[in-house]
């Protein structure tokens, strides 16, 4: 017999075939909960872009007050909270925002918030000083998680333990295409569409703007956080499932390759002891 | 009656989209109702009720966190959480309450941050059963 025996060759597929079945299961599991996540995605998205869009045109058109939330601080100490999976077998996914957030906290004096326990065990491995370990489930923050997180954030802003708060997540764009991101949240960009359409910045705040900033500004960055949490889980559902597809494809082309193998080993096997009984026969 | 703009959006999805002859909701300075051609305004929400009307006809709903805004005659009601009145679970709402008062009736064990954790949900749930027993 040439080579690796029939049995051998026999116990590959089986584990082959195993794999197969895990890494389709997988892929099924992924296709489900991406629907959700997806459905999350859109319908939450009215939300995030009114939100957005309201306060950056406060930022740009309220020019005659300056609140602490505008000021650009020398800065210092930056937050970043870092959105990634509690899973591996995804792909890029996890390695991609992290990568991403590697590179934007080079040089910087960075405290991170982990989202995701990929995100957690990244920053234990780096020691990169984290702010809190309360959201290492990723699939387990909730809205009011993300309220308080950002209560806490914007406490910790106006008291200058942090210069400057960043998002770094993963923009879900297709269930192909998802591209990791960071985004600055505080302090807001006041420059940011400066030559709006009303641009004289009458606007009337009841009671106060200072009361009102004071009010909005945390439901703003719970808002955000909480987006970029529904579009980081879509795309890690996206990025799995699209890696899940390719393990499953690949197996079955193994698979296909060593039955070829498999039988050429049988036909040798075959055509061996044939010759052995003809020469046999012939003596 | 003259009509604006009028919209509703929560994380869970867009509420309301459409015109509306006037709206009323809880600020953090008291209730606020907005008729069409308001002033360019901007105000952070409480918790409450919230009443839209429109052809002479009313809606409800519990309204909790968040803005409003009124941008050249646009009025966007960017709310946490918001519930038409006929959508809130009464039974639920009532449980709700009823364990919320529960929790609290610990309160000297209790650490600060879960003190006003669960003070935020007696709130919330006292909003949800007055509003549902309106309609």
């Amino acid at each position: 017999m040439a080579g690796v025996s029939m049995k051998d060759i026999k116990i590959r597929i089986r584990s082959m075939e195993s794999t197969k079945q895990i890494t389709k299961a997988m892929e099924m599991v992924a296709t489900s909960q991406l629907r959700h996540a997806q459905e999350k995605v859109t319908r939450s998205r009215p939300y995030f872009e009114t939100l957005y869009e309201t306060v950056t045109e406060i930022a740009a058109t309220n020019k005659g007050y300056s609140s602490e939330y505008f000021t650009q601080r020398q800065v210092k100490q930056v937050c970043y909270v870092v959105i990634a999976g509690d899973r591996g077998l995804a792909g890029g996914y996890n390695h991609n925002i992290l990568k991403l957030v590697a590179q934007e906290l080079a040089g910087k004096q960075a405290q991170v918030l982990p989202i995701g326990k990929k995100a957690l065990e990244y920053c234990h491995q780096h020691d990169i000083p984290i702010v809190t370990d309360a959201y290492a489930q990723a699939a387990d923050v909730s809205v009011g998680d993300c309220f308080t997180m950002a209560k806490d954030l914007a406490k910790a802003f106006r008291q200058g333990t942090f210069d400057e708060v960043y998002v770094g997540y993963t923009n879900f764009a297709s269930i192909l295409v998802q591209t990791p991101c960071t985004m600055k949240l505080l302090p807001l960009a006041q420059s940011l569409k400066a030559k709006s359409s009303s641009g004289q910045g009458l606007r009337l705040y009841e009671p106060g703007v200072e009361t009102v900033l004071q009010a909005i500004i945390p439901e703003y960055l719970g808002g955000l956080i909480y987006g970029a949490l529904c579009e980081s889980v879509a795309s890690e559902l996206g990025a799995r499932r699209t890696a899940m597809d390719a393990a499953t494809k690949n197996a079955e082309e193994m698979i296909a390759d060593l039955n070829l193998k498999y039988n050429r080993a049988r036909q040798g096997a075959i055509t061996q002891e044939i010759t052995e009984i003809v020469a046999g026969a012939e003596e | 009656m003259a009509t604006f703009h009028l919209q509703i959006v929560t994380p869970d999805g867009q509420i309301f989209d459409g015109q509306a002859e006037s709206v009323t909701v809880p600020t953090i300075d008291g209730a606020v109702t907005i008729l069409a051609r308001h002033i360019d305004y901007l105000s952070a929400l409480g918790m409450g009720e919230a009443k839209i009307e429109r052809d002479g006809q009313m809606r409800r709903g519990a309204c909790i966190g968040g803005m409003v805004s009124v941008t050249q005659g646009e009025v966007k009601v960017v709310a946490t959480t918001f519930e038409w009145a006929e959508e809130i679970d009464q039974e639920r709402a009532e449980r709700a309450l009823a364990k919320a008062k529960e929790a609290l009736t610990h309160r000297d064990t209790m650490t600060e941050q879960e003190l006003i954790l669960a003070e935020a949900k007696l709130k919330r749930a006292l909003v949800r059963t007055s509003i549902a027993k309106l309609r």
